[in-house]
């Protein structure tokens, strides 16, 4: 390939928008990761920011349990929402595959909840699941799953799995569509080469479907995994954390400390170790976006 | 291959998948238009006669209209200004060689990824030290920050599916680098820069917590006035609803334009549709 | 405004004012200072504010046009949800922008704002004559305790009252009186029906009311994880003899005592009312039992005095209006008890237009203002406004007034919405069956304790 372009000015039209994101986010990024190591505090006198070394970390590693546990919560929320939205969303794709011709129209349906703005899908379910007079409720205790003196909401142990189903609602279509797409893209000849050699349709997808789909579900699993890890407007709306700390997710927690208390070089370390899982999910979803690029796309083609 | 009995169960499931999906949007949006005496009903109401008071009563009289402006206002600056931005650093990715550009690739990626609650507090603090504050702009540009890693990364995908002979051939034909990219790689990745376009739209109308804690009050988006909802009209449910309509249908109806690319979108470039 | 041919009778009217004890227009002075010259120098200035959206706010909101007619500045008021208020107002003051010229924030605030600096006192224009309204005596016309402890920090004034709120019972009225009830209650509890006065009765009629498959409830608790619950559980605290803090005023640090017998007993008695309350309760705040009242769905709620104008008067919002009794917090061994909680005006430090800002809060303060205000659903810190006929009607207004007498102050040292925030949490914990009641006191007591550091050693001491 020749140098069709010039090499040594062409970079320069990425000045605009890589100083654009220096100055509005990795500016502040540093300006965080520096609080950390100060005793920044809103609401305490005497708290000005002087440095304090490691305490702050050292505060989160041995002392604060509410973190740690917020953590754990966390986790086990993207644990859930990602494998059910995924087994959920993937077996939709097949059906929708190999049943329905007509799937772009039904996709087009299925796509409502997942681009509604999350707080308003907060919103939303918080009528729906309103313990007096919320639709789901109502048919909720109709059919028995929940009593007349019971609320989802105001329930320690069932609000988290409530929380989990309604991410779930919002986010298998886009397991969906996504696995959809990536069946679509799949090479005819594997299909056809298992077949001939008489293999049944579960062999099938285990032997062919599967591992061609492999890189495909890591990035959607991936980005979904990213996505619920930060997952803040709905549980905020919904719940704000509560009961208790039965849905203090790490991003409640790090509102909590920065917004309620006003603790911010303790709020820095605990917003950077946010950031730090998800940087290193992004490295991950960054790997995977070669690996799929380099075998499950066809050398180079230009379809869109 | 496929027997018809197999085809009834699939179509079947799809229909309780689909009521399942579409039943909690369908019952807001049925509440924005049911009486007071309907939507507090003990029993749920499906039927009933429509009343058209709650959508002026709360953006007229309660003053939610401006956020509506207010939330164009912001997500179409914001889309301007990342695909401004954001198109040629695509380009230069898709068509140049560089040192360190796998790095700035995944730099791109991070941003997009960035979670707002660990940037949200220093970023005040910036735009308060520039004087940003209280101005749409801070939002906006907030709002950048993660529209024009997506201009980039899906952008970088529809030039790379142009063929590089294109841009031979029109220079053979006199074009300047800047004029190929102007004239004849641009129109051809217009589609695609369209999609783009509308789903940065629908980001930025959709963010909240940049929002809610970098806009003063007068430039309140739509996400933002929903908490404030929620509590002092708790039983307005009418009004509630209405609001959560008028947040989502536009979204929804963008939606559907842009369906073709949703996937390109949402996976970052990284999954065609 | 006045002219000359006025002056006598200015004069003699508020002679005859002061005779009878009623704040007034003003003395002689008053003829010399008028509020248009004062405002003169700051005509064409922008003033903007920040506070809750409620009724007070939104009566204060209609009454600003009077004020900037008469004085040429702008007022700009911001309404937010109450954690958000806090929020923008913190934001503010700490990135030392001066975008409000004055604010409205609960006085648990009070503390870490003036210990940070971010507040003007406000002795400055009080003695300036030519802002100072003379007929404008705080020291006279105001409750003096109630605005010593919302508005002052450390002996100095900071703001005065924006509402002086406190929370008592609220009940049904007409249920109450219903023979059929009345008679039921009897058979099965051996005693009238009548207000509860204290705990047990309280529980009783709560119990007796509860019907849940009629969606009616005894009564209803705040019991989100929100400030709401917190401010709550202080009635029946208070109530039972506990405190937090073991102080004699709230800008004073001291031994903690959130976890004493009479707390933990406290709170396992609040819990106890979750059998008589809806399904949903712990995802209740004020506005949500608001509105169950105002839909005819709960018998007794303990609530706020500034959310009973839209219950009680408030024909259009409230199926129960007319039909409301109002009564102090039933008694346990702490005896009668309120509490006092007050929005006050401060103004910020780095604010560009403090004169005005100043004007204009001495303006509001006003009898004729504050009564509007009163009877637009605010809580007004001037007593002669409660003494108004208008005012005296209102049902609410003895309870109002009896609650205020006994109302205790709470921390306002500048950890103290660090306090709120352990507390919000270790009672939603509790209640949602998490831990136990002495666990979670305990809990918050060592987190306080630690907060506060050598000041406020536990007295009660955690195994």
């Amino acid at each position: 390939m020749g140098a069709v372009l010039d090499r040594g000015t062409a970079p320069l039209l990425l000045v605009p928008s890589v100083i654009l994101l220096l100055v509005i986010l990795v500016g502040p990024f540093f300006y965080m990761v520096w609080t950390g190591f100060t005793d920044l505090h809103y609401a305490l006198p005497g708290r000005d920011g002087s440095f304090v070394g490691f305490d702050n970390f050292r505060r989160l590693m041995q002392e604060d349990q509410i973190f740690w546990k917020s953590f754990l919560l966390t986790m086990k929320f993207v644990f859930w929402v990602v494998t059910i939205e995924f087994i959920l969303g993937f077996a939709l794709a097949m059906l929708l595959f190999h049943y329905i011709r007509q799937h772009r129209f039904i996709l087009t349906l299925l796509l409502v909840p997942m681009m509604l703005a999350p707080v308003a899908v907060g919103l939303i379910w918080k009528l729906l699941l309103q313990g007096d007079l919320g639709m789901v409720t109502y048919y909720m205790r109709l059919i028995g799953i929940i009593d007349l003196r019971t609320a989802v909401m105001s329930n320690a142990s069932l609000v988290m799995p409530a929380i989990m189903m309604i991410d779930v609602w919002q986010w298998t279509p886009f397991v969906t569509l996504v696995m959809l797409a990536g069946l679509l893209s799949l090479p005819k000849e594997p299909f056809e080469a298992a077949v001939m050699d008489g293999a049944g349709p579960v062999q099938v997808f285990r032997d062919v479907t599967l591992p061609l789909l492999r890189p495909i579900i890591a990035l959607v699993m991936l980005l979904r995994g990213i996505d619920a890890f930060k997952e803040f407007d709905k549980v905020f709306i919904l719940t704000g954390g509560g009961p208790g700390i039965a849905t203090e997710m790490l991003s409640i927690y790090t509102f909590r400390i920065n917004f309620k208390n006003w603790d911010l070089g303790y709020g820095a370390v605990s917003a950077f170790m946010v950031y730090l899982v998800v940087l290193i999910m992004c490295s991950i979803f960054y790997k995977a976006v070669y690996w799929n690029e380099g075998r499950a796309k066809p050398p180079k083609a230009g379809k869109s | 291959m496929i027997s018809r009995g197999w085809r009834m169960a699939a179509v079947a499931t799809l229909v309780v998948v689909l009521v399942v999906f579409l039943t909690p949007y369908i019952w807001i949006f049925l509440t924005s238009f049911k009486t007071r005496l309907d939507a507090l009903a003990d029993v749920p109401v499906w039927a009933f006669t429509p009343t058209f008071e709650h959508y002026p009563k709360i953006f007229i009289d309660k003053g939610y209209l401006p956020l509506v402006w207010n939330s164009l206002f912001v997500a179409i600056s914001s889309t301007l200004l990342s695909l401004t931005v954001g198109t040629p650093a695509a380009y230069v990715f898709a068509r140049y060689d560089f040192p360190g550009k796998e790095d700035l690739f995944f730099f791109f990626l991070t941003t997009r990824m960035a979670p707002p609650i660990s940037i949200v507090v220093p970023m005040f603090l910036l735009f308060s030290v520039l004087g940003l504050t209280d101005k749409p702009i801070a939002v906006i540009l907030a709002h950048t920050t993660f529209n024009v890693s997506l201009v980039v990364w899906m952008m970088r995908g529809f030039f790379a599916d142009i063929p590089r002979e294109i841009d031979e051939a029109a220079m053979m034909d006199g074009h300047t680098r800047g004029g190929t990219f102007l004239k004849v790689l641009l129109p051809l990745a217009a589609p695609g820069m369209a999609a783009t376009a509308v789903l940065c739209f629908i980001l930025s109308w959709n963010e909240f917590l940049y929002a809610f804690i970098l806009v003063a009050f007068e430039g309140r988006t739509l996400t933002v006035g929903i908490p404030g909802l929620v509590t002092p009209h708790g039983t307005l449910w009418g009004q509630v609803a209405a609001v959560a309509v008028v947040a989502t249908l536009p979204i929804l109806l963008f939606t559907f334009l842009v369906q073709k690319h949703l996937v390109r979108g949402m996976t970052f470039g990284a999954v065609k549709g | 405004m006045k002219n000359g041919s006025l002056l006598g009778k200015a004069r003699q009217s508020a002679l005859l004012a002061t005779a009878l004890g009623v704040a007034a227009l003003g003395s002689t002075d008053a003829l010399a200072w008028s509020l248009e010259e004062a405002a003169a120098p700051y005509k064409g200035t922008t003033i903007r504010t920040v506070g809750e959206a409620l009724p007070p706010l939104e009566a204060m909101d209609k009454l600003k046009s009077q004020f900037e007619e008469r004085t040429g500045i702008k007022v700009v008021i911001e309404m937010y949800e109450h954690s958000e208020a806090v929020n923008k107002v913190m934001l503010d003051l700490n990135s030392k922008r001066g975008r409000y010229d004055f604010i409205l924030q609960p006085h648990r605030e009070l503390g870490r704002f003036v210990k940070s600096g971010h507040l003007e006192s406000l002795e400055k224009y009080l003695n300036d004559t030519k802002l100072r309204d003379p007929s404008f005596k705080p020291e006279e016309q105001l409750y003096q305790g109630l605005w010593k402890e919302i508005s002052w920090y450390e002996g100095k004034i900071y703001g005065f009252p924006f509402t002086a709120l406190t929370m008592y019972m609220w009940y049904r009225d007409d249920l109450l009186n219903d023979p059929k009830e009345k008679s039921g209650f009897k058979a099965k509890y051996g005693y009238d029906l009548k207000p509860a006065t204290n705990w047990k009765e309280y529980t009783d009629i709560a119990q007796w009311f509860t019907r849940p498959e009629k969606g009616f409830y005894g009564t209803a608790i705040q019991g989100k994880r929100h400030e709401a619950l917190w401010y709550e559980w202080l009635n029946f605290l208070y109530s039972f003899g506990g405190d937090m803090l073991d102080t004699k005023s709230g800008s004073e640090c001291g031994p903690v005592i959130v976890n004493s017998p009479e707390a933990v007993a406290s709170l396992e008695y609040y819990k106890s009312l979750m059998a008589y309350s809806p399904a949903d309760t712990l995802n209740y705040t004020w506005d949500d039992v608001m509105a169950l009242m105002q839909q005819g769905k709960v018998y007794e709620l303990i609530m706020w005095n500034d959310a009973t104008y839209a219950v009680a008067e408030d024909r259009d919002a409230s199926t129960v209006a007319g039909k409301m009794g109002f009564d102090l917090v039933p008694q346990g061994k702490g005896g009668k008890v309120g509490q006092v909680e007050g929005w006050t005006y401060l103004v910020p430090a780095y604010s560009k237009n403090k004169e005005a800002a100043y004007l204009f809060i001495q303006w509001m303060m006003e009898k004729s203002q504050q009564l509007n205000q009163h009877l637009n659903g605010g809580a007004s810190a001037r007593p002669d406004v409660y003494a108004h006929p208008d005012v005296q009607k209102i049902s609410y207004s003895k309870a109002s007034m009896d609650t205020n007498a006994v109302a205790k102050p709470k921390p306002t040292i500048p950890e103290s919405p660090q306090i709120t925030d352990i507390l919000v949490r270790e009672l939603s914990s509790y209640l949602s069956d998490a831990k136990g009641a002495q666990e979670a006191l305990d809990t918050a007591a060592v987190e306080m304790s630690k907060l506060l550091g050598s000041c406020a050693p536990l007295k009660y001491p955690v195994q």
